[in-house]
This record gives C-alpha cells, sequence and structure tokens, in this order.
C-alpha cells in the first residue's frame, strides 16, 4: 500500500547531530514504501526562519515529487512573520505551515493576533497547518483545537494527535471541530483505534517525526498503524488518503 | 507449557477497562499465545486501579500462572492501602504499581511513603507510570528511587513521550532504576543499553496500548548482541520480579 508521511523533517543538524541528507532520507523512505513526506526545518524553530525556510526549500527540490515542504514562521515577529509566509505560500511548492510552540517559544494565546493573520493567509492557501501538540505548556493539543476556532476556514492538524496523554481529547476535539485533525504520529496501536473510532477515519493522517532518528523510527510508526486492526478502507485513508485530499495532490499534481 | 524456562517475560501488561483500552485475562494469554511469550507481569487499569483496587488487583492476581500480578492501591487510602497490599503479597504479588497521575500524587509526597517502605520490606520492585509532566515526572520517580536505593525501581511507558531527553542522565545517575521498554522507540532504549547497559531495560509489549508486534520488531531492529538481548527478553524481569 503507498503511504505519504505527513510528519518528517528535513534539515542539516540539530543541536550538533548530523540529520539524514535528502538522499539518506529518500533511501529509508524507498526501505519502507514511502511515496512521500511532508518535511518540515528543525533549526527553524529557534530563529532566523526565512534562512531555514530557503534551506528546506533547497533540499526538498533535490527530489520535489517526493519532498513536500512546509514553511514555519516566528509569530513572535509580528508581522514580519504574515510578510514571510506569503512569500513562501507564493512558490507553490510549499504546500503547508508547521508550528512548534514548544520548540518555539511561543503559546498562541500570547500572540493571538498575529497567530490568527498567519492562519488566514494559510487559509487562503488551503495550506494545512500543522502544530506539535501533547507537550505543556504551550503546545497542548488544547490550545491547537482553540486556535482552529480561531479561524474555522483554515485546516489545522494536531502534529502528534494527542501523543502520550491526549488521546481522548484529541479523539473527541476532531469529531467536534470540522477543521481540526490529527497526525498519527508517536501514538501506539491502542490510541489510533480511538482517534478512528470516536474522530472518525477521515480526520486521522499518518505522520512518523522521521528525519531526526534512524530509519527505524520510521518502520516502527508503521508498525503502530499496520498493527492497530484497521479495516482495509481505514488503512487507506490513514496512510494516505487523508493526506493526498488535505495536500491537494489530485488538483495540483507534485 | 514443557519444562522449560520462559524466553519472553513482558514486563508491563494493563488489565481491566480505562478510558478507550480494554484487556481481559482471557485476550491477553491469546496475544501472549500469538506471540511467543511465555509470561506476563500485569498491573490493573482504570477504576480498578484508582479507588476499586481490591477489584483491580483480584482481576491481575486471578490471571496466574502465567500472568503475574503487579498490585497497586491508592496511597490516599492509608492504612487500608497497606492492608491491601498484605492480602496481595498472601495471593502471590510480585510488585506495586502506582500510577501518581491517576491515583492524584506526587511521587516525592509524603502520602506515597508508607507504600514504598512497605514495597522495601516485602522486597518488591515499584514500578512508577511515567512522562506525564508534574505528576509522573521521570524526575520526580529518580528522586524517589534515590531515597530507596535497595529497591529497584521501574519507569513505567520509559518516560513516552516528550521525557526522552532525561533519559540517558536520570539513568545514568540512578542505578535502582529500569526502563520499561514498552512504549519508548528503538533509538532511545539503544542508548540506555549503550550507556548504562542492556541490564536496565525490560521487555515490555504496553497491552492494549501497544502490540507485541510492534515491540517484537523494535526488539529486532535493535540489533543488539545474545547476552543483551536475552537480559532485555527475560532475564532481567526474572531476576527483577523473581519469577
Amino acid at each position: 500500500m503507498r503511504m505519504i508521511d505527513f510528519h518528517a523533517h528535513l534539515d542539516g543538524d540539530w543541536l550538533g547531530t548530523r540529520l539524514p541528507t535528502p538522499a539518506e532520507m529518500l533511501a529509508d523512505m524507498d526501505r519502507e514504501n514511502v511515496e512521500a513526506a511532508c518535511v518540515f526545518t528543525v533549526a527553524g524553530f529557534y530563529g532566523d526562519c526565512r534562512r531555514h525556510n530557503d534551506a528546506l526549500l533547497a533540499r526538498a527540490n533535490e527530489s520535489p515529487k517526493r519532498l513536500i515542504p512546509f514553511v514555519t514562521v516566528d509569530p513572535k515577529e509580528g508581522p514580519a512573520a504574515v510578510v514571510e509566509l506569503e512569500r513562501c505560500l507564493a512558490n507553490r511548492r510549499f504546500r503547508g505551515v508547521k508550528f512548534h510552540p514548544w520548540l518555539q517559544a511561543f503559546a498562541s494565546s500570547m500572540v493571538r493576533q498575529t497567530m490568527t493573520d498567519i492562519l488566514r493567509v494559510a487559509a487562503t492557501y488551503r495550506a494545512p497547518v500543522l502544530f506539535h501538540d501533547g507537550t505543556p505548556p504551550y503546545s497542548t493539543t488544547f490550545q491547537v483545537a482553540d486556535v482552529a476556532r480561531w479561524v474555522p476556514e483554515a485546516t489545522i492538524v494536531l502534529g502528534h494527535a494527542g501523543l502520550a496523554d491526549y488521546t481522548d481529547a484529541a479523539a473527541q476535539l476532531t469529531r467536534d471541530l470540522p477543521n481540526l485533525y490529527a497526525c498519527y504520529c508517536g501514538p501506539r496501536p491502542g490510541e489510533l483505534l480511538h482517534l478512528v473510532n470516536v474522530g472518525g477515519p477521515d480526520k486521522v493522517i499518518f505522520g512518523s517525526d522521521f528525519g531526526i532518528l534512524g530509519w527505524e523510527l520510521l518502520a516502527e510508526r508503521i508498525d503502530n498503524v499496520r498493527e492497530a486492526g484497521l479495516s482495509d478502507a481505514d488503512l487507506e485513508k490513514v496512510l494516505r488518503g487523508n493526506a493526498a485530499r488535505l495536500l491537494r495532490l489530485a488538483e495540483e499534481p507534485l | 507449557m514443557s519444562g522449560e524456562r520462559p524466553t519472553i517475560i513482558d514486563a508491563h501488561v494493563m488489565l481491566g477497562e480505562e478510558t478507550y483500552l480494554s484487556l481481559t485475562p482471557d485476550e491477553l494469554l491469546r496475544r501472549m499465545d500469538d506471540a511467543g511469550v511465555e509470561l506476563a507481569i500485569a498491573r490493573p487499569m482504570g477504576r480498578g486501579l484508582v479507588v476499586d483496587h481490591v477489584a483491580g488487583n483480584d482481576l491481575v492476581l486471578g490471571a496466574a500462572p502465567r500472568v503475574r500480578a503487579l498490585v497497586s492501591a491508592n496511597p490516599w487510602w492509608g492504612t487500608t492501602a497497606l492492608d491491601e497490599l498484605a492480602r496481595c503479597r498472601d495471593r502471590g504479588a510480585v510488585g506495586l504499581f502506582l500510577d501518581p497521575l491517576r491515583q492524584g500524587f506526587m511521587p516525592t509526597e509524603a502520602v506515597a511513603a508508607p507504600l514504598l517502605d512497605r514495597a522495601a520490606t516485602y522486597g518488591w520492585p515499584v514500578m512508577f507510570r511515567t512522562g506525564a509532566f508534574v505528576n509522573a515526572d521521570v524526575l520526580a520517580l529518580a528522586e524517589v528511587a534515590r531515597r530507596y536505593p535497595q529497591t529497584s525501581f521501574i519507569a513505567g511507558f520509559g518516560g513516552f513521550a516528550d521525557m526522552w531527553f532525561e533519559l540517558p542522565g536520570v539513568f545514568a545517575s540512578v542505578p535502582n532504576l529500569l526502563l520499561d521498554g514498552s512504549m519508548m522507540w528503538g533509538d532511545a532504549i539503544r542508548e540506555i543499553v549503550r550507556d548504562c547497559g542492556a541490564s536496565r531495560v525490560l521487555f515490555a509489549s504496553g497491552e492494549p496500548r501497544n502490540r507485541y508486534a510492534v515491540n517484537l520488531r523494535t526488539l529486532d531492529r535493535l540489533g543488539l548482541d545474545a547476552s543483551s538481548r536475552r537480559a532485555i527478553q527475560f532475564a532481567n524481569a526474572r531476576r527483577v520480579f523473581r519469577v
């Protein structure tokens, strides 16, 4: 079965550790039959988003049909963040936006006006916005759901579908908020069943968090999906169909 | 079963019902058979963990002999909790499980001390649920473990998910702490094995939250030497739980 990985990382290094190159990432994707991956910066979470967005684009362009870059901006910079977002989304290679409020050191409610402006721009481009979730105090599942309420026309994605402690909340919130989705990236098979049963199979998207650790993480995260006991139809949605829809691949092929 | 010793011991399984999780002893045994697991260490979840510990403990105690019991009691029950631990010891329990998040206390609070003292008296290992900030902080467990150096403590769920960066330092500085690998990814387990030795890691499934197939494949991918594999797969559990 073909797969799209909605949550992966592509960068040079992180805290002094060399990260996989595009070629290495693609080789690991081939090993696991992953067709394409949405890729995010890591170093860009700490600052100088413009430089890291450009670097990410250059890396992703080594395989434009398989590596799909997401923009990262810093909402603490106010209007400048919106300008950078527009600059990147105008380049149709960027298909989405990634935030990591924990590592980027902001609570969305503290930068509400800028975040609202950012989400409205993202909605204009129909770019999904993925937030790391599951980690207090800045990246809880509830905080991300609140953001989804601020701009109902934006597509908001819980980056880890509740992660360790927020699974039930993630399931209920994705059920109740039409524009909120859950990227299943880290939780285990027992949690996936609950997310699908409550939130619905159309709301859950596979992601691996791959690109910081070795290829084994990608394999393990795929195991999490395959061992949950989903129907073939739901499996296809989680592993590819939902991602393809959010990324508009039918309308705008890579 | 033949007279051979077990080759896979699962150090952390949950029995009962809790929110979206459910597992009965019969279903656990079926999954163990499918996966080739000879023995599992189980603890209660849900109501049986938080308030009705007699029912929860009886559920895990009654699943013997292939399932052995990590029993629990909410420390806030005071002497009633201690009486329950004594009852469970008489029925063959092999250790104590505490979930400070669900049971509503901080690991370092005085309310927990009588149960920890009793576990030390019994020679029981103590598994704490870890991974949730404030109540289930792996660093708080480390503090507790330092106070009871003769007791084996197990970081239940291995600090999953966002305490992974604390694990190397914690395990290096607290020698009586072991890792429950049921929820952690392979690289995190490999780092503990590399830095502290295979004697510090317990294979566990985390069923029904996780699956035997997932964790056994993770174990395979670690590429451990035979001695380390045996240690993690059963020898450490045999030593710690005395099974």
